[in-house]
């Protein structure tokens, strides 16, 4: 939105709901700041990206009242947890009252004999986990932004763990949760009932319907938590290959070897491992017939892991695998977390050092479909390259998707350079069909376009309908039955046409 | 991680980074296992800031003390193989 | 509605609010000279943390992790160069954000381009000199915070921060300066020379007569200065450049005048100042080698000049400074002191882990929020109670008065490393630890 367009009124009411200075926010830096996440941005368009008020409620009273207050004037609602998504799920596409959830970051209960904790969405997991240890156990949400993403968001996006081979993603470890429906309700959505409980037969399984949502279908303001009892030891070897097709075959030995405390398996295509070569201390120094690497971590007791390890070294070396050796090995797998959203590992076509923005594309696809998509994407994004001075390919790598079954899909994603600072609209545009194009690959090959970012934004959200076929129907019916005005996180993912066809 | 560097002792001279030496072509490092971008990558798009011989030091310290608590986040032991790296093929050009 | 739609194709949500409140967004700005020449100099910086935007800082940010607002983050003040830059924020709209910030480093040392790849590209965030120069800013616009204008006013009226109140009269100018020392025999000047910061002379005077009488027991030859003023730190932490610089010309030009070659700082505000601030006001002019009073205390100790052997029957936990911990790198030699007491029973908390812990006593929050600054320490104070310690031990005097404060809610002691040192060694200290 370009202008403020809210009733004095409604600040005057919003101000009462909240109940305490500098809760209802209207100034400009409170909202300009509220606007982006770590995607790629157009930044030459800032503006139009901006909520007209920002809330920071602390109860789901609070929330609920502010949602049927949003319904009452039709006022676009977006909730905003940590903005550490890659997929624009908390950019305001309408402007709106953004209900920033951080101040809902209180740990409620600690279960150790159910082995449960109930925390307020707005908390981190590493925060909640430092709090955890003592009791010797683990709540293992590991994304790559493990030490800044909050619960709230990860249920929003329904995201993936890096644990997730082992112990599941987020939509396996939240048992149950909270959350303020679209025209202000407040329901707890489980597998059945039973906040504690893990399975249930009874009545619908809500709780999937509103994971990953994006936002779409309303405000999590609770959530019940998977505690599992932390591992004794980690183990995680990297493994060096001359050619793909050889550590694309070991990926799968390794992730079909039948392993319970197998965490996760990944791998490095050539392109990755020529983009780590620039500033990576753990490739810099790999000699050149170094074309590609496949990884695999264990977690679990200390026996279990020890065992384990050796089979994980047999299968890593039955094809001709080189192991990297304990210095980099260790090193590499922590370092796993951190080091993908550096703005300098952008080149231009000098091989100059240029300051990009992120961007990953990320699809699940079968396992068979592998190769050919990252064939498909590479060729995708060299025309853009070669097309645009502003794009750079950073390679690709492919995880173990499944929670607790690495053997089969794969989460495959391809990282992009983007030149932010040089951007304009026609550079956006091809930003914009270059999402689309890599996402319909995925689609063609029989994946889905997102295994954990969300399918929000322009160059994925059109494809949404298409990717979801006949089912799209329901997606829209339950969108207008649960969401009567489009008032929650207007403009993601086609919904709005939901709407249109109501009116035509 | 940290040890040998004294953090809490500053002399001027030996705050000036040491020349360089060559590690890849855009590689190069001054310190030993701590490389750096070739200095000539840089500047055309981003500069390279001053920086002092005890912040380089500060930072490398930081980053495996970081990953050490990284490790201990999730397992309450890291189990290693106990090997170095193995051979690379005897076929391949990986001296030249 | 008003009219401003040209960008606005998308925004058709079934709104019916009316316009009662006009903000144009749409049109940028055109900055002042004060402001291009901030935002050309910080652009670099302020690129690499927007166009990755991760936000690894928010949550070891103290400030953050207790008002939970994201205008108060590290990646803000950031992003709101960008948009200064864009001509869609002015100073004034950000000018109380930036008082925010403690100064710590936390975002700095976890910010990603610093930790995985700051000493490899030679380009690191630097948080803390964008706050600084913000801050700078408003002095230059009179946008400065009235708490922060009278705290320098009087600093520098009286040479040294009003650390024992800016109203009355505090016995806390020049004429008391050394006040602290008195029965110690220090002389004046020397190759060496012991600089105590503000609110040791007056405040925590226990911290620099244990310091003097442990280098003394240990043989260890210093002196203090003809007329020592206030580092002129603080001032540039809230953005009074030009006091900062006047404060330290002054101090270095006394040091000359003795033939200093060496300055033992106690305390690690002015640490970073000497080896940071200093540098880069005087350049190679500043050729004095500065030491920290941890990295000479554990030499002494683990020499045998100082012997440690009274027990300690507490049972302690230690508090990381920030500006040892997350901006020196300095986590080991206290570590290593609170170790070879003999009675102590020691229960650590890793130096990453502390990356997220401070005790809300720097960059100035004191002064102008100081219920944040209670709030920081009040959770700090949480963190040690979970382990079931008597004693909270720090190595900063700044951070002592909030810590003590929260420490007296929470029944925990909060100690000075180096008066425990001293106790350990059979020296009774003298001076006191509060007003």
């Amino acid at each position: 939105m370009s202008t403020i367009s809210i009733e004095d009124e409604v600040i005057d009411r919003l101000n009462a709901i909240l109940g305490e200075d500098g809760a209802v926010l209207t100034n400009k830096s409170s909202r300009f700041n509220r606007a982006r996440v770590p995607a790629p941005f157009p930044v030459h368009r800032w503006e139009e990206f901006i909520p007209d008020i920002v809330v920071l409620p602390r109860t789901a009273e609070q929330v609920s009242q502010i949602v049927k207050l949003a319904n009452e004037y039709k006022i676009p609602v977006v909730p905003r947890a940590g903005g550490t998504g890659l997929a624009d799920g908390a950019v305001p596409m309408k402007g709106g009252i953004v209900v920033d959830i951080k101040r809902m970051d209180q740990i409620k209960e600690i279960d150790l004999v159910n082995n449960t904790v109930t925390v307020g969405p707005g908390i981190n997991m590493q925060t909640l986990n430092r709090s955890l240890k003592k009791h010797g156990v683990i709540y293992p949400d590991d994304p790559a932004s493990y030490a800044c993403a909050l619960v709230g968001g990860r249920i929003g996006t329904s995201g993936l763990s890096l644990l997730g081979a082992r112990y599941g993603h987020t939509r396996d470890l939240v048992i149950s949760f909270e959350i303020v429906t679209p025209t202000g309700e407040i329901i707890e959505v489980g597998e059945g009932g039973g906040r504690k409980v893990r399975k249930s037969s009874t009545g619908y399984h809500l709780k999937q319907l509103f994971m990953g949502h994006q936002g779409t279908l309303g405000i999590v303001t609770e959530a019940t938590l998977e505690l599992v009892p932390r591992a004794e030891a980690e183990f995680a070897a990297f493994f060096l290959f001359e050619d793909y097709e050889t550590a694309y075959k070991t990926f799968a030995l390794i992730a079909k070897s039948g392993l319970a405390t197998l965490g996760g398996v990944m791998m490095f295509d050539p392109e990755k491992v020529d983009y780590l070569r620039r500033d990576d201390e753990a490739y810099i120094i790999q000699p050149d017939w170094v074309k590609a690497v496949c990884a695999a971590s264990l977690f679990g007791t200390k026996i279990e892991v020890e065992v384990g390890a050796k089979k994980v070294m047999e299968l890593g070396r039955s094809l001709g695998g080189r192991y990297i050796g304990d210095e980099i090995a260790a090193g590499d797998w922590a370092a796993r977390h951190d080091r993908y959203a550096n703005p300098l590992h952008g080149r231009d076509k000098d091989g100059k050092v240029v300051p990009m923005s992120w961007h990953c594309e990320d699809a699940a696809v079968p396992y068979s479909e592998v190769p050919e998509v990252l064939r498909k994407w590479h060729e995708i994004a060299k025309r853009y390259v070669d097309q645009y001075d502003i794009f750079d390919d950073w390679g690709a790598f492919q995880y173990t998707n499944g929670a607790h079954k690495p053997w089969a899909d794969v989460l495959v994603e391809i990282d992009m350079g983007l030149w932010e600072d040089r951007m304009d609209e026609e550079s956006w545009q091809a930003f914009v069909s270059l999402k689309r194009e890599i996402a319909q690959v995925a689609i063609d090959h029989g994946g889905s376009m997102s295994s954990c970012h969300g399918a929000t934004r322009a160059g994925d959200a059109e494809l949404v309908p298409t990717e979801m076929g006949a089912s799209w129907e329901v997606m829209k019916t339950i969108k207008r039955a649960l969401d009567p005005n489009n008032i929650m996180n207007p403009g993601k993912q086609s919904l709005d046409e939901a709407y249109e066809e109501v009116t035509a | 991680m940290s040890g040998e560097y004294r953090f809490g002792r500053w002399v001027p001279a030996e705050q000036v980074p040491p020349e360089a030496e060559r590690v890849t072509d855009q590689v190069i490092q001054r310190f030993e296992h701590v490389f750096e971008v070739d200095p000539d990558l840089m500047g055309r798009h981003f500069n390279q800031q001053k920086m002092a011989t005890w912040d380089t030091k500060r930072i490398v310290a930081a980053r495996w003390d970081h990953l050490d608590a990284v490790h201990a986040e999730f397992a309450d032991e890291v189990i290693l193989a106990g090997e170095g790296p193995d051979p690379g093929p005897t076929t391949s050009q990986e001296h030249e | 509605m008003s009219n401003e739609h040209e960008h606005n194709e998308s925004a058709t949500a079934p709104t019916a609010a009316t316009a009662a409140t006009t903000v144009d967004l749409g049109t940028p700005q055109f900055l002042g000279e004060v402001e291009q020449a901030f935002v050309e100099k910080w652009h670099e910086n302020a690129t690499g943390c927007f166009s990755s935007g991760h936000k690894f800082c928010r949550e070891v940010c103290p400030v953050t992790q207790v008002t939970r607002n994201e205008n108060h983050t590290p990646t803000a003040f950031h992003a709101n160069v960008i948009a200064m830059e864009k001509g869609h924020l002015t100073v004034e709209d950000v000018a109380d954000d930036y008082v925010h910030c403690t100064q710590c480093g936390g975002c700095e040392v976890r910010c990603p381009n610093t930790l995985m790849v700051g000493d490899f590209y030679r380009a690191r965030t630097e948080t803390v000199k964008v706050v600084r120069a913000m801050r700078a800013m408003l002095v230059d616009k009179g946008l400065d915070r009235e708490g922060w204008k009278v705290w320098n006013r009087l600093t520098n009226e009286l040479k040294n921060e009003p650390v024992l109140g800016v109203e009355g009269d505090s016995p806390n100018a020049q004429a008391q300066v050394r006040d602290w020392a008195e029965g110690l025999d220090i002389p004046i000047g020397g190759d060496t020379i012991m600089f105590v910061d503000c609110e040791a002379a007056y405040y925590r005077t226990s911290v620099p007569r244990a310091t003097a009488q442990i280098l003394q027991a240990a043989g260890y030859e210093f002196g203090l200065m003809n007329e020592q003023w206030c580092c002129g730190g603080p001032a540039g932490e809230m953005g009074y450049v030009e006091q900062s610089m006047a404060f330290a010309r002054h101090n270095v030009d006394d040091w000359r005048k003795s033939g200093v070659k060496r300055i033992i700082a106690i305390e690690p505000h002015d640490y970073v100042h000497f080896t940071e601030d200093y540098p880069a006001y005087f350049g190679e002019e500043f050729d004095f080698e500065v030491v920290q009073i941890i990295d000479l205390v554990a030499e002494l100790i683990r020499d045998g000049r100082l012997k440690l052997t009274e027990p300690i029957d507490r049972v302690v936990t230690y508090h990381d400074p920030c500006r040892l911990n997350k901006r020196k790198g300095i986590h080991e030699a206290p570590r290593e002191i609170l170790r070879s007491i003999p009675g102590l029973t020691f229960k650590d908390v890793d130096r990453v882990t502390q990356w997220s812990y401070c005790s809300g006593g720097g960059g100035g929050l004191p002064i102008e929020k100081p219920e944040i600054t209670a709030e920081i320490s009040r959770r700090r104070l949480e963190k040690a109670s979970e382990l079931e310690v008597d004693t909270l031990v720090s190595a900063c005097v700044w951070s002592e008065r909030p810590l003590t404060a929260a420490g007296d809610e929470a029944g925990i002691e909060v100690k000075d490393i180096i008066e425990l040192v001293a106790e350990s060694a059979g020296i009774e200290i003298g001076g006191r630890t509060r007003a």
